[in-house]
């Protein structure tokens, strides 16, 4: 039989609750569609990852923002370099262990993964840029206003075909 | 943020531990995942494991058809059977709860407070 998986495995208390609260909250609007336009093995893809990841030589994000503000989150992005090593980049997310990240960058983003599979014909191109943001925030709306677009416009000059997001 | 892509034309797909949440936000392609937060990919150094849920993941996205479809993966973690989640240091919303527990409900609402600028 199939295994279904058990989201809560892992978590319990306060932070099973909470989760399971949110899950019953549904957002009301429809499911947006795009079509896959082509066979996997032709696409171009990128991934996004909420573990507020930076390359070591561009800004960090900045925590002061949660510290002040505990349901806000620096609402800004990163742009992480296909070629990324583990050496190359931070993880600032307050709310997990970044160890796994820092042993592994490939934990949170798997870009050498990904490449290994272009290398295996199972796609046809990991994209130049891939993505990061900080994924705990209660207050969106700056993150949806200023950094997705910004994302989508690099994104389409990219000629990415789809996009695979990359919880923590 | 992947309702966002997907409506500008981007086919997307969220691997997630917790799928019902991921569903919950309208989330077009999902494919579930029994990792700990961390970890998504799988344990540090696991190639054969991170390329095998990468690429499992992006079998998914190409085999959904319809929208809010979510598939589950197979993978046993496969890593520390008690792997360490959590940060040293408490969140910041952590705190700030014990601190004002009468808030806990806005957060468990997902209600924050009127943002003073």
């Amino acid at each position: 039989m199939d295994k279904t998986v058990d989201s809560y495995r892992f978590l319990d208390g306060i932070a099973k609750r909470v989760m399971q609260h949110w899950s019953a909250m549904r957002r009301g609007r429809a499911i947006p569609w795009t079509p896959l336009a082509k066979p996997l093995s032709q696409c171009t893809v990128s991934m996004v990852s909420s573990a507020a990841l930076a390359l070591r030589t561009d800004a960090p994000y900045d925590v002061e923002i949660e510290r002040r503000d505990p349901w806000f989150a620096d609402p800004s992005y990163r742009i992480l370099p296909r070629g990324l090593k583990t050496s190359d980049a931070s993880a600032y997310h307050l709310h997990i262990n970044t160890d796994f990240a820092k042993e592994d960058i490939n934990t949170v983003l798997p870009l050498e993964r990904l490449y290994e599979l272009v290398e295996l014909g199972e796609i046809r191109a990991s994209a130049p840029s891939h993505y990061s943001y900080s994924g705990y925030t209660l207050r969106p709306a700056d993150l949806l206003r200023d950094s997705v677009p910004c994302m989508v416009r690099r994104l389409r000059e990219e000629g990415v075909d789809a996009v695979v997001l990359v919880p923590v | 943020m992947q309702c966002e892509l997907e409506a500008a034309g981007f086919a997307t797909l969220s691997l997630s531990m917790i799928p019902e949440l991921t569903a919950s936000t309208g989330a077009p392609r999902i494919t579930a995942l029994e990792h700990p937060f961390g970890a998504p990919m799988g344990p540090s150094g696991d190639a054969a494991r991170q390329r095998a849920v990468l690429l499992a993941a992006l079998q998914a996205l190409e085999r959904i058809a319809q929208p809010g479809t979510t598939v589950h993966l197979q993978f046993e973690w496969n890593g520390p059977p008690k792997p360490l989640m959590h940060p040293a240091e408490a969140p910041p919303i952590a705190q700030y709860l014990v601190r004002r527990p009468w808030l806990f409900p806005k957060f468990l609402n997902r209600t924050p407070p009127v943002r003073p600028d």
